[in-house]
C-alpha cells in the first residue's frame, strides 16, 4: 500500500448560507497523479484554497502525511510540502523570471530574511533557480520580465516557482486555462516531465489533458464529491457522463 | 557558446555592484559645499529631505506600503533628540541619533505591528491618524515639548567632541548630515540587493503569491516598516541638531505629503528617486518662491499635475525610457 500524503476529512466550508464544500473527503497519495474535474463553481478552487490554508475550513480536518494542518498558516503548510499555482497568473510581473524563480527558492532555503548579504552572491539559490528554469525549458527567457511573456510561457513561470519550493504536493489549478492552443503542448509536456516522487493534484476542463495525465479523477458538483474512481470507470459512469462529460463534450 | 539563462544568472550576480555613476551624487554635494558656501543651510535640509525620502522608499517603493503619515518617526526622532537635549542635557549628537533611532523605530513596530494587517485606503487611514496622534500629543505635552512654541534655541555638543555646530555657516552642519545620510544610505542599499529586500519587492508585486511560497508576509512588512522608521527618525533628528530647533512643523501632514511628492516627483523603488527627486524639489520650491512669494505653490502644483500624468515613474524613469531608446537606436 502507498502512503497517503494529503487528506481532508468531512471538510466543510460555508459563506454564509453558501455551502461551497460539504463533507469532502478526497485522499492524495505519494506519487499520484490525481484530477479534480467539475462543472463551474462545482468548489474545485475553494477545494485547493483550503487545502493551501488561504481559506479556512468552517469544519473537517486537512491532514498532510498524517499531521492535522487544519490550523497552519499558508506558511506553515508550504514549508510541510505543499504548494500550489493559481488559476488566474500570480505572478511577480515586473520582476525577471530568474527573480521570480528566485524568490520561492530563497524562501524555501529560509535565507529569504538575511538582509546584508546581497542576494546576487547566493549562487546556490541562482543556481538551484536556473536548474529548474533549464527543465521547464524556460532558461531562454532567465532574463525577461514577466509581463513581457507570452501567457503560455507565464502560465509555466506559475508551475517553476510551486517546484522551487520542492513540494511533495502540488496542487496544479487549471494549469492549461488561458493558453492558446499552439502553445498548450509546453504545459503538457511541463506536466509530464513532473518529478515521480511528487503528488499532483490538477483541477483541469480539458478532457484531453485529464485522461492523458491521471490515474484517479475526483468529480465534484456543487461543492460534493460526486464520483471517484480511474479515467475508465468515470468515463463509463453514466451519472457523470450525464452532469459533466456530456456538457463537456457537447462544448468540445 | 554561453549556456541559456546564464546572462541572466550574471545580471543578478552583479546588480548590488557599485556603478561608476553611483559615486556622482556625493561628488556633487562635496562640490556643493566648495561652491555654494553661502548655501549649505538649505543643502542640510536637501540632505536632510534625502535621508527621509529614502527612508520613505524602503517602505513605499519597495515594500509597496502605502503611508500618508510617515513625519510621525520624522518627529518621534526630532523631538526625542530636543526632549533629551533640554530636559536631560544630554546633547551629544551621535548617541542622540542612536536614542532618536530607537525610539522612532519602536513607535514603528509597535504601530506596524497593528496598522500593517489593512491595506489600500484603510491603510492610508490609519498611518495618517497615527501622526494625528502624535502631533496632538506633542501639542498637549507642553511641559517637555513645548507645546506650540516648539523648542527653540537648543544646543548641542561639538560632534566627537570636536567638530562645532556652527549658527552662521552650517559648515558643519552640512558635513554632519551628509556623513549620516552616506551611512544611512549604505545601509538602505544592503538592504534592497538582499534577498529580504528580493522578498519586499516581491511584497510589492504581489502579495498572494508571496504567500503561496511560504514567505511569513506580515513579520516582513513589519521588520521593513521598524528600520525605515528608525531610519527616518534619524533624519529628524538630524533636523533638530543642526536647525537648534523642534516644532511641531516635524510631523504635521505637510511633511508627511512633502516627503512623498518629492519620492513620487524623483521616481520611487530606485534608491536614487530620493536624491533626485529631493533637489529638484527644494531647488524648484526655493526658487519659485523667491519670484513670486505669495504663488510658488501654484507652480509646483503644475509640475505635480504634469508628472502625475505623464511620467509616473518620476525624473528618472524619464531617464531609463530615454535611456532605454537611445539602446534601441544603437542597436538597429
Amino acid at each position: 500500500m502507498t502512503a497517503v500524503l494529503l487528506e481532508t476529512r468531512g471538510l466543510c466550508k460555508n459563506f454564509g448560507a453558501l455551502e461551497v464544500a460539504r463533507e469532502v473527503g478526497i485522499r492524495l497519495e505519494a506519487g499520484a497523479r490525481h484530477a479534480l474535474i467539475g462543472p463551474n463553481g462545482a468548489g474545485k478552487t475553494t477545494l485547493v484554497n483550503l487545502l493551501t490554508g488561504l481559506l479556512r475550513p468552517s469544519r473537517g480536518r486537512v491532514l498532510l502525511r498524517g499531521e492535522d494542518v487544519t490550523h497552519l498558516t499558508q506558511a506553515g503548510r508550504v514549508k510541510r510540502g505543499i504548494a500550489r499555482t493559481f488559476q488566474i497568473n500570480q505572478l511577480f510581473r515586473g520582476l525577471t523570471v530568474l527573480e521570480n524563480v528566485y524568490i520561492a527558492v530563497a524562501e524555501r532555503m529560509g535565507v529569504a530574511s538575511s538582509m546584508i548579504r546581497p542576494a546576487g552572491r547566493r549562487r546556490d539559490v541562482i543556481d538551484q533557480a536556473l536548474r529548474l528554469l533549464e527543465t521547464l525549458k524556460l532558461a531562454d527567457d532567465a532574463g525577461r520580465r514577466v509581463a513581457e511573456l507570452p501567457y503560455g510561457r507565464q502560465r509555466l513561470v506559475e508551475i517553476a516557482i510551486a517546484l522551487g519550493l520542492e513540494p511533495r504536493v502540488l496542487l496544479l489549478d487549471e494549469p492549461a486555462a488561458g493558453v492558446p492552443g499552439a502553445e498548450s503542448h509546453i504545459i503538457l509536456d511541463a506536466i509530464a516531465a513532473l518529478p515521480d516522487e511528487i503528488g499532483v493534484l490538477i483541477i483541469e476542463h480539458d478532457m484531453d489533458l485529464v485522461f492523458r495525465f491521471a490515474q484517479q479523477i475526483t468529480v465534484m458538483v456543487s461543492g460534493e464529491i460526486f464520483a471517484e474512481g480511474t479515467p475508465t470507470e468515470i468515463a463509463a459512469n453514466r451519472d457523470v457522463r450525464a452532469v459533466y462529460l456530456g456538457s463537456a463534450a457537447a462544448d468540445g | 557558446m554561453t549556456p541559456p539563462g546564464f546572462a541572466a544568472a550574471q545580471a543578478l550576480a552583479a546588480r548590488h555592484r557599485f556603478k561608476w555613476w553611483e559615486v556622482l551624487p556625493w561628488v556633487a554635494a562635496i562640490a556643493a559645499f566648495f561652491l555654494f558656501p553661502t548655501y549649505l543651510s538649505f543643502g542640510t535640509q536637501v540632505l536632510i529631505t534625502i535621508l527621509f525620502a529614502l527612508s520613505l522608499d524602503l517602505v513605499m517603493g519597495y515594500a509597496g506600503i502605502v503611508t500618508l503619515g510617515h513625519a510621525a518617526f520624522f518627529g518621534a526622532g526630532a523631538y526625542t533628540v530636543g526632549i533629551l537635549a533640554l530636559h536631560f542635557g544630554w546633547n551629544e549628537p551621535l548617541s542622540g541619533l542612536v536614542a532618536a533611532a530607537v525610539v522612532a523605530g519602536a513607535i514603528g513596530f509597535v504601530s506596524g505591528v497593528v496598522l500593517l494587517r489593512t491595506q489600500g485606503l484603510a491603510l492610508l487611514m490609519v498611518t495618517l491618524c497615527t501622526m494625528a496622534l502624535l502631533e496632538e500629543s506633542a501639542n498637549m505635552g507642553a511641559a517637555y515639548t513645548g507645546g506650540f512654541d516648539g523648542m527653540p534655541g537648543l544646543e548641542f555638543a561639538p560632534i566627537f567632541g570636536v567638530f562645532q555646530f556652527d549658527p552662521l555657516f552650517f559648515r558643519a552642519q552640512y558635513l554632519y548630515a551628509l556623513a549620516v545620510l552616506l551611512v544611512c544610505f549604505v545601509l538602505v542599499r544592503a538592504l534592497v540587493y538582499s534577498p529580504f529586500g528580493e522578498s519586499l519587492t516581491g511584497i510589492r508585486e504581489n502579495v498572494l503569491r508571496m504567500h503561496a511560497v511560504g514567505a511569513p508576509v506580515q513579520r516582513r512588512l513589519v521588520v521593513a516598516y521598524t528600520i525605515s522608521a528608525a531610519l527616518a527618525g534619524v533624519a529628524g533628528a538630524v533636523f533638530t541638531q543642526t536647525t537648534a530647533f523642534v516644532n511641531l512643523s516635524v510631523l504635521g501632514l505637510d511633511r508627511a505629503a512633502g516627503v512623498l511628492i518629492v519620492l513620487i516627483l524623483g521616481g520611487y523603488g530606485r534608491l536614487y528617486g530620493a536624491f533626485v527627486g529631493a533637489v529638484a524639489y527644494m531647488v524648484l520650491e526655493h526658487t519659485l518662491a523667491k519670484a513670486y512669494p505669495t504663488a510658488w505653490q501654484l507652480g509646483i502644483g503644475i509640475v505635480l499635475i504634469v508628472v502625475a500624468l505623464y511620467a509616473r515613474n518620476g525624473i528618472l524613469g524619464i531617464a531609463e525610457t530615454l535611456r532605454g531608446r537611445l539602446r534601441m537606436r544603437r542597436a538597429s
